[in-house]
């Protein structure tokens, strides 16, 4: 190819591309720089966008300092702390959990069945609707004396139990794996079809061999099955941990980050994860601390990928 | 006959079919399952007579729509009865007819129904309740309430709850009442506006990052450009990081743009979609070269290459990230709740006018879910629809990877 051909095809290209590649700058990457200068300053001293004071690193320090304070060690923001644990809990909680239920569904429709379709339709629609209104569907099914689980349960316990008195989201016990058990169950059926895509492909002569083998369906199940499904769960784990990291609508849709649980001298919002967390430093005007918050997030993030990355490629050699 | 059975297959014991034990429980799981389906036959059939009498009911004549009722109630039993004796002795005539191993086979195909069944009853219970509880009169939202033991799918649906949600109810019944309904804004405010913004800004939104991501999607796919590889690699890259992170700067830029309030924000920093582009470079790769080679040999220009040959032919995946990308904007709650003025009627979407709306009915059923129903309902038929392409487009990526 001659050069101005070859200038006229880098034109063209570039012209093809200018409208994603402006918008990615300006919207994509541009924020990321901007963010950590935004980071640096503070805007507590009254709500509004021109109210910013430089501060330097001392976002950083009161979210991941400890201070001295009544002989023993204290975090200078123990909500931002107490909020990565209610994270890794939401994620420990349902990333298990949700696995398990599509690996559940993905074995019972791995069987010739009439309306197979129909099942993998049904399971899967859920993770289409909207986030905010199931969640909201789902606090009026938890609430006490007028929800569904509430009214079920009176008719099977009557009335003097805890479904109808105080229901699954207002106790800080169960707030959290009642969220999780909802959101479970509406993520269920996107992991059920990638599981039986995988199943599918697994060849029926694998499961004869081991049967002249003499090996039995549980043990056909964990060192054949569960092997050659390993990708799926490994990818299931990651999108389920960016997963728990991102969360803040179903937090916000059922329970806003409560009810309050008391710990040591803290008084912690139960179901107050991560990304709940940050919208509220934002939400009070905070935005140099909430943009550093990210910035932590972002660096955990990258922290698990990275191990995670390095854990697999051990794994494929 | 079982002995034979025994000595043909040593390895699965479970193939024989005939110990008491397990004929009780075969006894009990087929009166659950017939109690099952006679339940939900009848809260089916129930169902149709509804949307049957809302109909009748549409031309306002309510006696009417009672008439409706009361006339379907025989064919409702009548079907139900059908149903559970067609059940009953299908199930029966193959027990006695088939042997011990087969037995088996039937008990399990039967768990596995039972399993799916509960499994789908379980999952879409949530939905079903929301569309039966947004017909129900005020008063009679509950599940058990006075008039009814078990009340699931509403005995008087009405659309009062659609009115109110609406803002249509405006009949003043005093003067507070029509002064009320007079603010034009506080009119506005109604579940109409909302679906109407938030179909708007999911439709500009998807057919602009479609446009978009085709076109990046094709140079990275077919055509030559410098750097082009590391380029790709840093929008990979960029996916890593989670989207909580761009919530503050780019509120801040949105600001001071001077966009605050409007659709183009809720629209503008999401335009630029990586996932699109590697959708779409996956799918383009396949075309072949020699299509593209064949129409500039004819003379055709840049654009009509892509216009004539790559379009047409990626039209299936292009598709399928109209629809993703609808989806994601129809429910991207966070964003639109941050950058939606709520002085302003035309900036509050769907999800954010049902949290608004929230707020004021905490507790009231009927209101919230024929509020909920306006968010539900569309994608819902939407998929039914379409399911195809949202299936594959979602779990396709996530292979691929």
């Amino acid at each position: 190819m001659s050069a101005p051909q070859n200038s006229r095809e880098t034109a063209s290209s570039l012209l093809f591309l200018s409208p994603f590649l402006i918008l990615f700058s300006v919207f994509l990457l541009f924020p990321i720089l901007y963010s950590l200068y935004l980071s640096f300053y503070d805007s507590s001293q009254g709500f509004g966008l021109t109210n910013l004071r430089w501060v330097g690193l001392s976002n950083y320090f009161q979210i991941l300092g400890i201070h001295w304070e009544g002989g023993a060690w204290k975090f200078n923001d123990p909500a931002f702390w107490w909020s990565l644990a209610v994270t890794f809990l939401y994620g420990g909680l349902s990333i298990p959990l949700g696995i398990a239920a599509a690996l559940f569904l993905a074995l019972l429709l791995n069987n010739k069945l009439y309306g197979k379709s129909f099942f993998r339709s049904a399971f899967f629609l859920p993770n289409i609707l909207d986030m905010l209104v199931v969640g909201v569907i789902w606090t009026l099914i938890y609430a006490p004396k007028y929800g569904a689980l509430a009214q079920i349960s009176s008719a099977i316990l009557g009335p003097e139990q805890f479904f109808n008195k105080v229901g699954p989201l207002a106790s800080p016990y169960t707030a959290l794996p009642a969220i999780v058990f909802a959101m479970v169950l509406k993520g269920a059926g996107f992991g059920m079809v990638l599981f039986l895509a995988a199943l599918q492909n697994i060849p029926e002569a694998v499961y004869e061999a081991a049967d002249i083998d003499g090996a039995t369906k549980t043990q056909q199940f964990w060192y054949i099955t569960l092997p050659l499904l390993q990708p799926i769960i490994f990818f299931m784990v990651i999108t389920g941990i960016i997963g728990s990291l991102n969360a803040f609508t179903e937090i916000y849709a059922m329970t806003a980050g409560g009810p309050q649980i008391v710990i040591g001298e803290e008084t912690l919002g139960s179901t107050s994860v991560a990304g709940y967390y940050l919208y509220k430093q934002f939400e009070g005007g905070r935005f140099g601390y909430a943009a550093a918050i990210s910035y932590v997030l972002l660096a955990i993030t990258l922290g698990i990928t990275w191990i995670q990355q390095r854990f697999f490629a051990g794994d494929k050699r | 006959m079982n002995t034979q059975t025994v000595q043909a297959e040593p390895q699965t014991p479970a193939a024989q079919g005939g110990s008491p034990l397990r004929v009780v429980i075969f006894v009990t799981l087929f009166v659950a399952m017939i109690a099952l389906c006679v339940g939900i036959c009848g809260q089916l059939y129930k169902f149709l007579t509804m949307v049957a009498a809302a109909f009748a009911a549409r031309g306002g004549d309510p006696a009417k729509a009672g008439e409706v009722m009361k006339n379907m109630a025989w064919m409702v039993d009548a079907l139900t009865a059908a149903t559970a004796l067609a059940l009953a002795s299908i199930t029966i005539r193959r027990w006695i007819a088939t042997h011990a191993e087969q037995r088996a086979a039937f008990l399990r195909t039967f768990f596995l129904y039972l399993c799916l069944t509960a499994g789908v009853v379980v999952v879409l219970f949530p939905f079903f309740w929301m569309l039966c509880t947004s017909f129900k009169p005020a008063g009679t939202e509950l599940l058990i309430n006075t008039a009814n033991p078990f009340d699931i799918v509403p005995a008087e649906p009405t659309i009062t709850n659609f009115k109110k949600v609406l803002k249509l109810d405006a009949a003043p019944v005093s003067a507070e009442a029509s002064q009320a309904v007079v603010d034009p804004v506080e009119a506005k405010k109604n579940f109409g506006t909302y679906f109407m913004n938030s179909l708007v800004v999911a439709t500009l939104a998807a057919f602009l990052v479609t446009l978009f991501a085709s076109m990046g999607g094709y140079v990275f796919a077919k055509k030559e450009l410098p750097y082009k590889q590391q380029l790709f690699g840093v929008l990979m890259a960029t996916m890593m990081i989670p989207g909580m992170m761009y919530m503050v700067p780019q509120f801040f830029m949105v600001c001071s743009m001077g966009l605050f309030g409007t659709k183009l924000a809720m629209i503008l920093p999401h335009l630029a979609s990586v996932f699109g582009i590697f959708m779409l470079k996956q799918f383009m790769e396949t075309i072949p070269s020699s299509l593209i080679e064949a129409a500039r040999i004819d003379g055709a220009s840049e654009w009509q290459i892509f216009r004539v040959v790559i379009i047409p032919l990626a039209m299936p995946i292009i598709l399928t990230l109209f629809l993703l990308t609808f989806l994601s904007h129809w429910s991207n709650f966070l964003w639109q709740l941050i950058v939606t003025d709520f002085e302003n009627p035309l900036s509050i979407t769907l999800p954010v006018g049902l949290a608004l709306f929230r707020g004021q009915y905490t507790s009231d059923l009927g209101l919230i879910m024929s509020a909920s129903c306006f968010s539900i309902v569309p994608i819902v038929i939407l998929f039914l629809f379409a399911q195809r392409y949202f299936i594959e487009g979602m779990t396709q990526g996530a292979v691929k990877e």
